[in-house]
């Protein structure tokens, strides 16, 4: 505190209120002594003279005292009294401004906390150049899938849309999950790469690190044989080689030229590639067939003048034109345009998580604000005097209100600056629990200026918050009636204390509107968890392959390569089934829109829509999906024989209306476009759509031996820990085909945990939060009681003397926290009953519906309130009628 | 020597203003000043001079820099602002307006009203 002292007078110093004393001093003097002479000229002694000159000028110490005063107390100055002042006070209670300190700062650091991930997922602008005037144009996508209208382009409404659009000065497409195998002395490595259209480096505005980005021309058939690798990549797999442009490396087999390395920062948010190679269209790409291969971006840059409007109107205009030209493949379908900072956050799905979690902090921080704000009152109740002597001593009222604003401030800044340092250490810990998948994890997360600047401004809110309403009350203080009054008033806190019921009341219904939010998703991320996904989970070794085009050009030689490979695997000891699929069980796999024949066809505006996956002869046995009538796939459905597909029994449900299945043709829009009929074998057992979500979806299932694939993952069941079998896995693949690599070797369990993001973390943050705030409500209503009792015990002792027991008394106290709490626990709970809604329509497909929610936790509520409402009670009950009266 | 009069409310500032417009003076000065051209018919009280100097300075409508007086020694000089003169205009407009009327109804007589 030293320390501060120095710091003020040397502000004092320099704000010149020293030197303005002393010119004031020098000026007067100069007055009277100029006075003396002109009397000394006139003929008076020397002392005669001097006595004159100081009568006639009156008393030097008012003078200068009406000259303070008229020269005003500055702003600055007044400030610099006001924090001296409040420091001062603060200092003198240790024990009142460590607590208001530390709830706030506790307030602030998780604020700091959550806003550090706002700060780093919403905030970070993409590594372009006017990322805003960039639109990315989607497809919507008619069908029941996460985030629809975010979903990729096909290569024919590419090719259209880029020639008739007029609001674009340039488009481009990028394929971004592109697998590439690299072959580096004869180890494979999978990459995750991307193939972009040749200008679109030169679209988004970034730069090489070194070499350069793709030229004109190289996105064509013949040139396109180049290769753009990432830093990391760079750093990992070419141990930093500053030669590497112009280097040959060996990509699916054959050979690419390094052009050049981009750098670190080029990401477009978290998600980094690893190389980049060009993306070549020709014409079979505008061909119909390619209509349903939708897998590319669209990146498309503003003409100078034109509006995110204009070109949302426009692009609106050609995906009809396309739905009106394909009704086959377009039946539904639309067009959506964001920006390109827009679509990154949007994509990225955190938003959501985000904004609830922030929410959730902004609330426990009102209830922090809500107990300081308490504390402040208790203690304006016991300076009225003090207060009532300032302002019959001239203070003026604003002057009050300003200097207990400036204890609020004052108490808020210290909170912030502990509050973030504690999150420095918040930072971390909800850092090292962000690894749930790549993308997150590639996002630096930190205290940024953002954040500081952030919390500068919850303090200075709170600060608000805490201090307005004291301040306010201290300035109405009564001062005749303060300084008239010796004895101990009763009602002088009352008002004091309505104020502060109201604060513990507010504080309440918040507590319950949060532990009723959190209840809800807990409750809902719990069912998720232990839902039944209609398959086995355990056991289950899963790993991702993309065969190339180079060695397997054709359907026959690529399902020649799953017919090899799998009795390979299945000779690995421990091994009982395998498959080969083209999604995993529950995890989201595309929808095609498709026909029943013999029946009516449905509107175009609304297609029949049903999931659709690929499967090998023993993906049911492998999965452990229950083949319910008919039959499963059988070697005998090959190219050659009639084409045969199995139905999900949410199939027969919704779109068969629970007829008989057996026997019944359909027409899918996916297989190959021939308009072939397709005949139902079999029904086999729901499978969620998504491990993450609940909704079952219509789905059908075609033979692999009828319907080829470039890129499939394998699914083996174990006996032994499926883990432990990856090698061998990766051995049985290579003894087919050496140079081919496996990809995303993993167990379903952890596949299932990778697509749940981050659930568990954000029940765990979720769950803090919430207890925190019960924490801190139930601190504040202890607070109150024990101040009113405390207030009360002249009343609680005459009540005694009177005749009152015990348990009148503790009834009395604890009706009293009952009132509060009751009141807060309706005013909370009605917003409350709004939340399942509001979850239902922020969250893709949580349904919630728990009663139970809304009696429980209320009744925690109840009892933390009456725990902390009871020991102030107990403590009246030990008060001594004598002693209480002879108290004053 | 005549009584002094008593100084009338809030004229002190204009007659301030008034005479440090004929050129800076230092506090004692503007004393001198006053008294002289009011022939000593007016009494101030010297102590309630300076709070009104401030008072003037913080309006802005007078400056004060530091400078030697006629016998060698540091003195404040006052100045008038740009400010100041306009404040002058019009306290002196104002001031004669309320003479006029004033004068008016004490001329005023019988056969008038």
């Amino acid at each position: 505190m030293r320390l501060w002292k120095r710091a003020g007078a040397w502000f004092e110093a320099t704000l010149g209120r020293a030197r303005m004393e002393c010119e004031m001093d020098a000026e007067l003097r100069f007055h009277v002594e100029a006075r003396v002479e002109d009397l000394v000229r006139r003929g008076l002694g020397r002392e005669e003279a001097r006595r004159q000159a100081h009568m006639e000028f009156g008393g030097v110490e008012r003078a200068k005292e009406e000259c303070r005063d008229a020269r005003g107390v500055n702003f600055v100055e007044g400030v610099m009294q006001d924090l001296r002042h409040a420091f001062r006070t603060l200092r003198k209670s240790p024990g009142f401004t460590t607590v208001a300190v530390l709830t706030l700062a506790l307030g602030i650091a998780i604020n700091a906390t959550m806003f550090s991930l706002v700060s780093a997922y919403l905030m970070r602008r993409p590594s372009a150049h006017q990322p805003e005037r960039i639109m990315v144009v989607s497809s919507v996508n008619p069908g029941p899938v996460f985030q629809p209208d975010a979903y990729p382009v096909s290569a024919p409404n590419y090719l259209a849309w880029r020639a008739a659009n007029h609001v674009f000065s340039e488009m481009t497409a990028a394929d971004e999950y592109r697998t590439v195998t690299l072959t580096v002395q004869g180890q494979s490595t999978a990459l995750r790469g991307a193939a972009v259209s040749a200008n679109y480096f030169s679209l988004l505005g970034v730069s090489p690190e070194f070499g350069r980005t793709f030229s004109d021309g190289e996105d064509q058939a013949g040139r396109d044989h180049v290769a753009i690798l990432s830093h990391e990549l760079w750093v990992q797999r070419f141990g930093s080689d500053p030669m590497v442009v112009g280097r040959t490396v060996r990509l699916n087999r054959e050979n690419y030229a390094v052009v050049g390395v981009m750098p670190s920062d080029f990401r477009l948010l978290g998600y980094t590639r690893d190389l980049w190679t060009p993306l070549t269209l020709g014409a079979e790409d505008q061909a119909a067939a390619a209509r349903k291969d939708r897998s590319l971006r669209l990146f498309g840059r503003l003409k100078r003048g034109a509006t995110i409007e204009e070109a949302r109107a426009e692009l609106t205009a050609l995906g009809r034109r396309a739905e009106e030209s394909f009704p086959d493949n377009e039946k539904g379908w639309g067009v959506s345009v964001r920006t390109l900072p827009d679509f990154l956050t949007y994509n990225f799905g955190i938003r959501t998580a985000l904004a609830i979690l922030m929410t959730a902090v902004g609330f426990v921080l009102l209830i922090a604000c809500g107990n300081v704000a308490g504390l402040l009152l208790t203690r304006a109740a016991g300076r009225q005097r003090e207060l009532a002597v300032r302002i019959s001593l001239g203070a003026s009222r604003l002057r009050i209100v300003r200097q207990m604003l400036t204890e609020g401030l004052v108490i808020a800044l210290l909170g912030g600056a502990a509050g973030l340092l504690f999150a420095v250490w918040g930072v971390s810990l909800v850092r090292a629990g962000m690894t749930f998948n790549e993308e997150v994890s590639a996002v630096p997360v930190g205290l940024d200026w953002n954040v500081v600047l952030f919390a500068l401004g919850v303090s200075v809110l709170s600060a608000g918050l805490c201090g307005f309403v004291p301040a306010l009350k201290a300035s109405r203080t009564n001062v005749n009636a303060n300084l008239k009054d010796e004895s101990r008033s009763a009602s002088a806190g009352q008002s004091h204390s309505r104020v502060r019921k109201i604060l513990v009341t507010t504080e309440i219904a918040l507590a319950l509107f949060l532990l009723v939010g959190t209840g809800l998703l807990i409750r809902g991320i719990y069912l998720l968890e232990h839902q039944t996904l209609g398959f086995q989970v355990d056991h289950l070794l899963t790993a991702s392959v993309t065969l190339d085009s180079a060695r397997y050009k054709d359907a026959t030689r690529q399902i020649e390569f799953v017919r090899e490979v799998i009795p390979h695997i299945e000779s690995i000891p421990g091994v009982e089934d395998v498959a080969a699929t083209s999604d995993l069980p529950a995890s989201g796999p595309d929808s095609v829109s498709f026909s029943i024949r013999g029946q009516v066809e449905q509107p175009s505006s609304q297609p029949l829509s049903t999931l659709h996956g690929v499967v090998s002869i023993d993906y049911f046995r492998t999965a452990g999906i229950p083949v319910l009538k008919g039959r499963a796939f059988t070697e005998m459905d090959d190219s050659k024989a009639p084409k045969v597909v199995v139905v999900s029994q949410e199939f027969v449900h919704r779109h068969l209306r629970d007829q008989e299945p057996l026997g019944k043709q359909v027409r899918l829009q996916a297989s190959g476009g021939t308009g072939e009929w397709s005949e139902i074998v079999g029904v086999v057992g729901d499978v969620r759509t998504y491990s993450e979500a609940s909704r079952y979806d219509p789905e059908v299932y075609e033979p692999l031996l009828q319907q080829a694939l470039s890129s499939f993952l394998l699914m083996v069941r174990t006996r032994r820990d499926p883990s432990s079998l990856a090698s061998d896995l990766r051995n049985a693949v290579g003894q087919v085909d050496e140079e081919l690599p496996l990809d995303r070797v993993m167990s379903m369990p952890a596949v299932i945990d990778k697509q749940k993001r981050g659930d568990a973390l954000f029940v765990v943050m979720m769950g803090v939060f919430a207890a925190l705030a019960l924490t801190l409500a139930a601190i504040g209503i202890y607070a109150l009681i024990a101040y009113s009792v405390g207030q009360r015990t002249r009343e609680i002792g005459i009540r005694m003397a009177l005749g009152a027991g015990r348990g009148d008394v503790l009834r009395i106290v604890l009706w009293e926290g009952l009132k509060m709490t009751g009141i807060g626990a309706v005013i909370g709970l009605l917003p409350a009953l709004a939340l399942p809604k509001i979850f239902e329509a922020v969250f893709f497909d949580l349904h919630l519906q728990e009663p139970p929610l809304y009696f429980f936790v209320p009744a925690v509520i109840f009892v933390v309130a009456m725990a902390a409402t009871y020991i102030p009670a107990w403590r009246a009950t030990r008060v001594d009628p004598m002693a209480a009266l002879r108290y004053e | 020597m005549d009584k002094q009069l008593e100084l009338l409310q809030g004229t002190l500032d204009m007659m301030i203003l008034k005479a440090i417009s004929l050129g800076p003076l230092h506090g004692y000065g503007i004393l001198l000043r006053i008294q002289q051209i009011s022939k000593d018919r007016l009494e101030i009280q010297q102590g309630s001079l300076y709070p009104a100097l401030y008072r003037l300075e913080d309006q802005g409508w007078i400056g004060s820099a530091w400078g030697e007086s006629d016998n060698k020694r540091k003195a404040k000089y006052y100045h008038l602002t740009a400010a100041g003169k306009r404040r002058l205009q019009s306290e002196a407009e104002k001031w004669n307006r309320m003479t006029e009327v004033i004068e008016g109804i004490l001329r005023a007589r019988p056969e008038e009203v």
